[in-house]
Order: structure tokens, then C-alpha cells, then sequence
């Protein structure tokens, strides 16, 4: 049984189709999030799912209920705004108990719920306060605590940690991941950030301009992006698109080639994966896309690889690993090279081309090709 | 750096001067009798503490053909002011939470044609506003001048609670939406205790304008039911011989009192207010 399902949402705001036709179905206990470029419209389906906004098209069913016209209180949601959103006059106490206050829940058991909540979000010491007396980080747990209060079948998280700093974001994600673990709870979560979508998801949809563009498992869409916008979406830096013309070789296998060139270099690649649609492309150019870590420095050969030659442009240690930009085929490319490998600026460095997992999209479409 | 000052300050103290002298003349020339004034010029300090005009015009100086001062009035104003101040400024808010937080369609046009009524002089509406009156059977009643009050006050105190509303965030009102509270419920419990700031502007703003407003009363209120400020005009404009110009300055400074009260308790308030940017949680 899903926990929830939408139909062919559409949201009309005057004459402009911000949402044409959504579909999707999660079932109980799952991660969803639902991320993509700023307007594309994820607020505007939370704020739906959560009944703040009524529905232009389509149905909403939370559990086997259908919630479409429902008001948000009859729901059974909750939800975390990007602003916390707690009432500024109230103690966190007061914040948590009012929802629970509204829906007349008895006193002796708010005060359970809450010494329970506050217990799971280590905010114990803090029920007194207001919440401008709160750091960013200790709001954000409130907000969370007043939306676990209620215990309700579903969670909507509205870009929660957006307004924190870099390292508590990366803190409360765990956070908020192992709660999830933990209490089993189903949730919709929505964010612009990628490292965010790929850390907490069970599923992840990606939405461009209204349309839910790929909808699955973060590594499925990380590794399989159905077009170049997902792919150049997800991952960080972002994989590299290169164009390059396809010829068709004799013999059997494999059926197609690529050139790439670099600096004076000039190779010719097999495609060794068995991708059909490619032999469309022969004579033609054709986009390629490989992601950093796929261009490393030489080492180990592995079966499905080959070897270029390229002109270092740019080297950007981040610890763990160092970012080289070279050029391959005119356009900039970034590579995912060991710290301890050799790379000099305007110097060549012989690279390896991961091409086991390599993709390609079509060149006036965007589409993968298959 | 410290000439700069000392400059800014003499300027500042100057320009303070200037204001503060026409009520310096108000004061003293209502403590002295009619007999000081002849002899001793606008300035000169009167020779003891003498009350006795300001007695007279409370209580027996003549406005008109009654005799009785200015104290009749006095609690007239003060029946017009209060409700009229507490019914606008209440509907104001209301405005202004649903203007920010409820919006309708034609919710944006209904703002714009209130923003007009802020610029609307007050003899444009004279007129029709007399006929309406007199339609509602209402002429010359109290009744009829606040709601006139009212109505004219609205568009300021809507205007006041929409710009201030607007700055806090809806997501406040869409998590206490979520909480299961209604409309007043998210009113009474969420918006209203952060508007104090705001009911302070509005609440000044009307009273001043309503204590201190002459037209509307001069028009639409007769006799008995007249607010201070015309009883003021007739006082000074009614002549028993001398010109009691001790008396006529008390009266103006009871009339100016409340509003002078108003401003010295809560003018802190009202700047602050005036200033109030966003309500952050
Ligand atoms: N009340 C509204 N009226 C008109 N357009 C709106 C309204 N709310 C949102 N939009 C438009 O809908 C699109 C999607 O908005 P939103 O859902 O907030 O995007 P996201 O959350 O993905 O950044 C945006 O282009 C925005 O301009
Ligand atoms: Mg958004």
C-alpha cells in the first residue's frame, strides 16, 4: 500500500503552468526527495501535498485517502519550513504543544509527547526559551520536534537546512537521515542540493520547469541520468560533456568509435558497452559524458579504458583528491586525480579514461542514447 | 570631530527653542491675569502660580450661549476618540491580515483603492458623506461622527497593518494552518501578539487625528455633542467684552493635553513602530 500517491498534478498560477502533470507514489517508510534547479515548482508540490495551495488538476491520496480538497489540518501531516517558522511569542514548549493543544490531545499526554520529542532532539534545556534565544541549528530542531509531536503518516520538509552553515547543514543531515532510521518514518523532502538529494533519499525525483524529469534511486539516477540536464544536476563537480564525432568500425564488436583529442594528441576510442542507439550517430557528433572520477591519473588498467595525453589548464587540491582541468576536444574537462599523482600547470599528463560507465547524450535533444 | 558636535547640538537646541517658545507663551500668558498681560510683554514671567483661568475655562467660561467651559466637550471628544480609535485600529488589523495572509482575488486592486483613501481630502467627502448620514438617520448624532472616523481612518490603519503584516513571514501562518488552527485562532494566538508595536502607531495616529480633527466635527456634530475643538473655536470666538487672552491659552492647552500626553508616553513606541522591519522567529 502506497503512503502516498499523486496523480497528474497541475498547478495554474493566471496563465502560466508551473506544475503539468506530476505523477508519483512512494510507499510507507520511504525518503523521497524531490530536487531540482530553483522554481521549478518543488515548493509549490509540497505546499500542495501539504493542502496550502489548492490544486489546479489531479488528485492527492495520502494513505488510501483521497486528500485532494482537504484542508491541511485534516491531512495528518507535518511539516519543517525553510524559516523554522516558529511562533516568535511562544516557548519552544508552547511551539510544540500548540499543534497538539488545537487537536485537544489531553494535558497529561502533551506533556509525555513532549518530554519524549524533546528527549529524541536533545532539546531538554532548551523548553523554556523563545526561539530568538535559539541558535539556527538548535530552531531547526525545534521546528523538527514540532512536527515529530504530532506524529503524523507523513513529513514535508520544505529545503530545512538551507539557512544553516555549511557544517551544521552536513551535521543536521545526519541528523535527520538516522531519524529516519530509526523512527521509520515516511518523508518528502525538498531541496535544491544535490549532495543532499544523493546523502538522504531513498528515491529522489528530479524536477525541471514543472515536469518531474527521472524518478528512482539516487545511485540508479547518479549512474543512469535519462538526459544531460539530471546529469549535469546531480554529482559535484558536475560531469564533463564533451562533444566528439562517432564513426562506425568494421568487424564485429564493437561496432563504434569515438575520437577525442587533446593538446596534439589524437585518439581513437572503442566503445566497448553495448549501446545500439549509438550507431545513429555514425558520421556524426555525439555528446559525451564522463564524470571526474571516471578521468584519473594512470595506474592500474582496467579493461574498458583508454589513455590521452592532455594539457593541464587548472589544479585544485581539495584533500582527499585534486580536481585537473585539461582540455579535451576544446572544451574544459575535470578530472578526479590522486593527491599524490603528478600534474603540473601547461604540462601534459597522461590520463586514464574510465569508459565502462560512460554515457551519451544526443547533441540537439539532450536525451540519452540508449 | 567634537566642533562637529558642539555645532549639530546648538543647531539642534536652537530648532528645539523655536518649537518649544509657542507653548512657553501658552503657559505663561495662561498662568497671569488679564491685567499682567496688559502691562508686561509676550515673555515677561507672571508674579505667582494663578490658576484662575484655567479654572474658567474648564468649568464657566462661555462657548456660545452656554456658560459652562470646556468640560462638557472635554468628555465629548473623549466619547468620540475611544471607540473610534479601538473599533478602526481593531478592523484595520483585520485588513491587514487578510490584505498579507488571506489574500483573495482582487485582493491587490482592494489595496490600491484603500491607498487612495489615504489621499483623499477631507472636504471631498463632506458632502456625500452628510447625505449618507442623513440616509442612515444619523445626522448630528455621536454615533454618526466616529463611524464618519472611522471610516476615514480605515484606509490609514489598514495601510499601517498591511506594511507591517507583510513582513512577517507566511510560513508562519502556513505551519499554524498545518497545527490545525483556523483563522482567528492563527489572529488571536499568532499575528496579535506580535502587532503591539503596530497597535501603538495606529492607535496614536487615530487618536491624534481624531482628537485634534475639527471639520468633521464642526460639520456633522451640533450643540451638546460637539467635540473639544469646536468648543475651543467658540470659546475663543465668543466675545464678552475683553479678550481673555489667559483664558483662551488654558483652553488651548486642555484641548492640546491628551494628545500631548499621548505623544510623551508613548511617542518612543511609535517611532519604534514606524521602524519595525521584519519579525524574525
Ligand atoms: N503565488 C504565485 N503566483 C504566481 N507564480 C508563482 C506563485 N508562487 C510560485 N510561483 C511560480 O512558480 C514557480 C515555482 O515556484 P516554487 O515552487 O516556489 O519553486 P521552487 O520551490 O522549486 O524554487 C516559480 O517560477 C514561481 O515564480
Ligand atoms: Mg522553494
Amino acid at each position: 500500500m502506497h503512503a502516498l500517491k499523486i496523480q497528474n498534478i497541475e498547478k495554474i498560477y493566471g496563465k502560466v503552468k508551473v506544475l503539468k502533470g506530476i505523477d508519483l507514489e512512494i510507499q510507507p517508510g520511504q525518503f523521497l526527495i524531490l530536487v531540482g534547479p530553483s522554481g521549478c515548482g518543488k515548493s509549490t508540490l509540497l505546499n500542495m501535498i501539504a493542502g496550502l495551495e489548492p490544486v489546479s488538476n489531479g488528485n492527492i491520496f495520502i494513505g488510501d485517502r483521497d486528500v485532494t480538497h482537504l484542508d491541511p489540518k485534516d491531512r495528518d501531516i507535518a511539516m519543517v519550513f525553510q524559516s523554522y517558522a516558529l511562533y516568535p511569542n511562544m516557548t519552544v514548549r508552547q511551539n510544540i504543544e500548540f499543534g497538539l493543544t488545537i487537536r485537544k490531545t489531553e494535558k497529561s499526554e502533551q506533556k509525555k509527547i513532549v518530554e519524549k520529542v524533546s528527549k529524541l532532539l536533545q532539546i531538554e534545556s532548551l523548553l523554556d526559551r523563545k526561539p530568538k534565544q535559539l541558535s539556527g541549528g538548535q530552531r531547526q530542531r525545534v521546528a523538527m520536534g514540532r512536527a515529530l509531536a504530532r506524529d503524523p503518516s507523513i513529513f514535508l520538509f520544505d529545503e530545512p537546512l538551507s539557512n544553516l552553515d555549511a557544517k551544521l547543514r552536513v551535521e543536521m543531515r545526519g541528523e535527520i537521515k538516522e531519524l529516519h532510521q530509526r523512527e521509520g518514518t515516511t518523508i518528502v523532502y525538498v531541496t535544491h542540493d544535490q549532495i543532499e538529494a544523493m546523502t538522504l533519499g531513498d528515491v529522489i525525483a528530479v524536477m525541471k520547469d514543472g515536469e518531474i524529469q527521472q524518478f528512482g534511486p539516487p545511485q540508479e539516477i547518479y549512474d543512469n541520468p535519462r538526459n544531460q540536464f539530471i546529469a549535469s544536476f546531480m554529482g559535484s563537480p558536475s560531469m564533463n560533456f564533451i562533444p566528439c564525432q562517432a564513426e562506425k568500425v568494421d568487424g564485429d564488436m564493437p561496432t563504434m568509435q569515438i575520437t577525442l583529442e587533446s593538446g596534439n594528441e589524437k585518439v581513437k576510442v572503442p566503445i566497448k558497452q553495448n549501446i545500439k542507439g549509438l550507431e545513429a550517430y555514425a558520421g556524426k557528433s555525439v555528446i559525451l559524458g564522463i564524470r571526474p572520477e571516471q578521468i584519473t591519473q594512470q595506474g592500474e588498467e582496467k579493461p574498458d579504458s583508454a589513455m590521452l595525453n592532455c594539457d593541464v589548464e587548472l589544479i585544485e587540491p581539495t584533500g582527499p583528491d585534486t580536481l585537473v582541468t585539461v582540455r579535451i576536444n576544446g572544451v574544459k574537462t575535470v578530472c578526479r586525480i590522486h593527491p599524490t599523482a603528478e600534474s603540473k600547470v601547461d604540462k601534459l599528463m597522461p590520463l586514464l579514461l574510465d569508459m565502462s560507465k560512460v554515457v551519451f547524450f544526443d547533441p540537439d535533444t539532450q536525451e540519452r542514447v540508449y | 570631530m567634537n566642533i562637529k558636535r558642539v555645532l549639530i547640538y546648538s543647531i539642534l537646541s536652537f530648532a528645539a527653542l523655536i518649537y518649544l517658545l509657542p507653548l512657553v507663551v501658552m503657559v505663561i500668558t495662561s498662568l497671569k491675569d488679564l491685567d499682567e498681560i496688559r502691562s508686561g510683554t509676550l515673555l515677561s514671567m507672571p508674579q505667582a502660580l494663578n490658576f484662575d483661568s484655567w479654572d474658567k475655562a474648564w468649568g464657566s467660561a462661555c462657548t456660545g450661549v452656554t456658560c459652562e467651559g470646556l468640560k462638557g466637550y472635554f468628555w465629548n471628544s473623549v466619547l468620540i476618540v475611544v471607540p473610534a480609535v479601538i473599533i478602526s485600529t481593531v478592523i484595520g488589523a483585520l485588513n491587514g491580515y487578510v490584505l498579507t495572509k488571506w489574500k483573495f482575488r482582487g485582493s491587490t486592486l482592494f489595496f490600491g483603492m484603500l491607498l487612495i483613501g489615504t489621499m483623499i481630502p477631507f472636504q471631498v467627502v463632506l458632502l456625500p458623506m452628510a447625505r449618507m448620514l442623513g440616509f442612515l438617520g444619523l445626522a448630528g448624532t455621536t454615533s454618526g461622527l466616529i463611524m464618519v472616523h472611522i471610516i476615514y481612518g480605515l484606509a490609514f490603519t489598514t495601510l499601517f497593518f498591511r506594511n507591517y503584516y507583510i513582513s512577517i513571514p507566511s510560513e508562519l501562518v502556513n505551519a499554524a494552518r498545518i497545527d490545525g488552527a483556523g483563522f482567528w485562532m492563527i489572529f488571536h494566538r499568532i499575528i496579535l501578539p506580535l502587532s503591539i508595536p503596530i497597535i501603538v502607531v495606529s492607535v496614536i495616529w487615530q487618536f491624534t487625528q481624531i482628537w485634534n480633527d475639527f471639520l468633521f466635527g464642526v460639520v456633522y456634530s451640533s450643540g451638546d455633542s460637539q467635540p473639544i475643538t469646536v468648543a475651543l473655536n467658540n470659546l475663543v470666538n465668543t466675545s464678552t467684552g475683553v479678550k481673555e487672552y489667559n483664558v483662551d491659552m488654558a483652553a488651548a492647552i486642555i484641548a492640546a493635553l491628551p494628545t500631548l500626553f499621548v505623544y510623551i508616553v508613548a511617542g518612543k513606541y511609535f517611532v519604534k513602530g514606524l521602524t519595525a522591519g521584519a519579525v524574525k522567529g
